[in-house]
């Protein structure tokens, strides 16, 4: 187990003489023990980057430490690292057994007992005890999934990196493996990155997560924090589902005005803009459906579409005095009955509206929300 | 293609048919079909099928019976007592055990040089090196030669006095060995430079075999902990088993075909003393010696020899149900 630090990583890919920034200056120190998720759209940067910590490309600029040690020179095999592939990676001609001790008899002089204890340690670990003797074509996704992470917890390494390895099961057994991976690096204690495009994943398993965009960093956050006080509107819009709904505004006076949009702010939130060209935004779920317009807060609007899901309903919804058909969506509770073409009234509460530099796109106000307050859990 | 042709030529003929009928479409389609489909397939593979039939496998049957007469000389073989002594005669002749003995020793060692020599330049050529397709170019190119052409090239190289081999092996004070006119050097002369001119092939079958093993095998192996010689010897190596049979196949095929190198080096049924291998002299007793009879059990031996080579290609192939 060993503390992991980025520091000012930089990764430049040359593309017929012309070079294509893939890492931008990324810097995240990862604690001993702690679980960080790299997350961001395709194309992003965040698998070169966990290939940069596995050795597998090389880094342009900055340093990487393992353990206070920088590796940036080291080969994969002198970094103490275990990786997870998004396709598994078994190899196809070895039994259970081989793949996983394989690693052992490369990288370590454990005699042929120890290395027999380990792995079937690893495989009651993972539940994969029956399976030792069969090869990776007799295996389903699920099981070729469990030999992989097996092949890795085997290793006992410093730090273990998952490069989206949930991507290729189907939906019920990505949830179960979530929470048994959760459960798996809490037990083990080992410092782990993990990629992953999926927002859900992110949320649900990091201690922090860290997006990209671009091959730029654009937070380092716990999930609670990216949620509710997201540094950029890149990370509002990433993170959430579904997405933050965003309205381009301009502050005039008391209230920010838009297409359709006629807002009043109060002086506190008015403090902390400090330009006229915003964007609001609001999560789809702080919108209440109302009757009538009580205040400046409410707006009239027109049901477009309504996606029902049960437990809860995707309404989406136009402002009703624009010509404009752009919707934005409300997520209202599955009880709530509402029909297409219905005119209702959206309740935009101000405690929970975000306002960005429309320019910079960065956060100059997120809704109210204290991530250190004490939760009182008493009942 | 053909099937689909035959399958389209069948339908029509059965429409006209049925129309005929007067719209008897239930009664008629069902019965028709085997029968239409093959008498109408006919006229695409039957030629073929005779043609092949007679040609190869006919001309195979009959070879077998000429080598059970004891036909010698000009004049019709004598097909009423038929024995095996042909057969007996060639074990018991030392110019053929020398033959065999030499048709194995070419057929191993040329294969198996082949395919090493082509594994190693295939994984040196798969390290993304600049200019690759030139380099594999390079490589394959011997094989587009005619043996005439590379049996002409290679006795210039081995000449005792002025040849090439010679002259570099002069420069670290070996040498000059007579390669063609020693009989214990010359069939490992012979051997190195088929190697020479086929190995190009065994690159390029491992080559393509390299380009399947996805890229995260590599990785996965190097993330590990194998250095780069036990990650190709456990991991990648034994996933090239595919490429490896098929390739030998052909190789060994080619091994027993060295009967045109052999003829070229010295332009006679003769070949150089030291390299004679059951191609040559059953071509010999054939066409010189005219010991018909005789040519013709070698021939059947050749043979058998060549299925013993292809059949594991076959089994393999079949277990992996691409036949």
């Amino acid at each position: 187990m060993a503390r992991l630090e980025l520091d000012d990583i930089t990764k430049h890919f040359d593309d017929d003489g012309e070079t294509i920034v893939a890492v931008d200056d990324a810097s995240i120190d990862i604690d001993d023990g702690e679980f960080l998720v790299l997350v961001g759209p395709s194309g992003c940067g965040k698998s070169t980057t966990l290939r940069m910590i596995a050795g597998l490309e090389t880094i342009t600029e900055g340093e990487l430490r393992i353990g206070g040690r920088r590796v940036n020179e080291a080969k994969p095999r002198d970094r103490d690292i275990a990786m997870v592939f998004q396709s598994y990676a078994l190899y196809p001609h070895m039994t259970v057994r081989e793949n996983m001790s394989f690693g052992l008899e490369e990288s370590t002089d454990l005699s042929e007992a120890e290395i027999t204890e380990r792995v079937e340690s690893a495989t009651d670990t993972m539940g994969i005890s029956d399976l030792l003797d069969r090869k990776p074509s007799e295996l389903s996704g699920g099981q070729q999934q469990r030999v992989a992470l097996g092949r890795a917890i085997v290793r006992e390494p410093e730090v273990f990196l998952m490069d989206e390895p949930l991507s290729n099961l189907d939906a019920k057994l990505r949830a179960q493996m979530r929470t048994e991976l959760q459960r798996l690096q809490e037990d083990l204690d080992t410092t782990t990155v993990y990629v992953t495009h999926d927002q859900t994943e992110a949320m649900t398993m990091g201690d922090r997560i860290a997006i990209l965009n671009d091959g730029i960093l654009q937070q380092v956050a716990t999930p609670l924090e990216a949620y509710h006080a997201p540094a950029n509107q890149f990370v509002a819009g990433f993170i959430g589902e579904p997405s933050m709904n965003f309205f381009d505004v301009d502050l005039e006076g008391d209230s920010v005005v838009g297409d359709g949009l006629d807002y009043p702010v109060s002086d506190d939130v008015r403090a902390k803009l400090d330009t006229d060209a915003l964007v609001l935004g609001i999560r789809p779920q702080d919108i209440e459906l109302v009757d009538a317009v009580e205040s400046g807060h409410d707006v009239a609007v027109t049901v477009d579409v309504v996606e029902p899901m049960g437990d809860e309903n995707n309404v989406y919804l136009t402002f009703s005095d624009t010509a404009g058909n752009e919707t934005f969506i409300a997520n209202v509770d599955g009880r709530t009955l509402v029909d297409e073409g219905d005119d209702i009234v959206a309740r935009i509460p101000e405690e929970a509206v975000h306002f960005f530099d429309r320019r910079s796109g960065e956060a100059l106000r997120n809704r109210e929300f204290d991530g250190d307050a004490d939760v009182d859990l008493s009942l | 293609m053909r099937g689909k042709l035959a399958a389209y030529l069948g339908r029509l003929v059965r429409r006209n048919r049925i129309r005929a009928d007067g719209g008897e479409v239930n009664a008629t389609r069902d019965s028709g079909l085997v029968s239409d489909e093959f008498t109408s397939s006919l006229p695409y593979w039957l030629p073929p099928f005779v043609v092949m039939g007679l040609a190869v496998y006919g001309a195979i049957l009959w070879n077998f019976f000429l080598s059970l007469t004891d036909s010698s000389g000009f004049g019709a073989p004598d097909y009423a007592n038929l024995d095996f002594e042909m057969y007996a005669r060639a074990f018991a002749d030392p110019v053929f055990i020398g033959a065999l003995r030499n048709t194995f020793a070419l057929l191993v060692a040329f294969t198996v040089l082949c395919l090493v020599v082509g594994l190693v330049v295939a994984v040196l050529v798969d390290q993304g090196i600049r200019y690759e397709n030139t380099f594999r170019t390079i490589y394959l190119l011997p094989m587009a030669l005619s043996f005439v052409v590379t049996a002409q090239f290679w006795l210039w190289m081995y000449n005792q006095q002025n040849g090439l081999v010679n002259i570099i092996l002069g420069v670290v004070g070996l040498g000059p060995y007579e390669w063609i006119g020693n009989p214990s050097l010359v069939l490992g002369a012979v051997v190195f430079a088929l190697i020479w001119q086929f190995s190009g092939y065994a690159m390029v079958v491992y080559l393509a075999g390299l380009r399947a093993i996805p890229t995260e095998q590599f990785e996965a192996a190097r993330v590990d902990g194998a250095t780069t010689l036990r990650m190709y010897w456990r991991v990648i190596i034994p996933q090239l088993k595919g490429a490896t049979i098929s390739a030998s196949v052909v190789l060994m095929v080619f091994a027993l075909k060295a009967f045109d190198f052999l003829y070229s080096l010295t332009g006679s049924y003769y070949p150089p003393k030291g390299s004679d291998i059951l191609a040559t002299m059953m071509v010999r007793q054939a066409f010189v010696a005219n010991n018909r009879a005789y040519a013709a059990a070698i021939g059947i031996m050749l043979f058998a020899l060549a299925l013993v080579v292809v059949a594991p290609y076959l089994l393999y192939q079949y277990r992996a149900g691409e036949l």
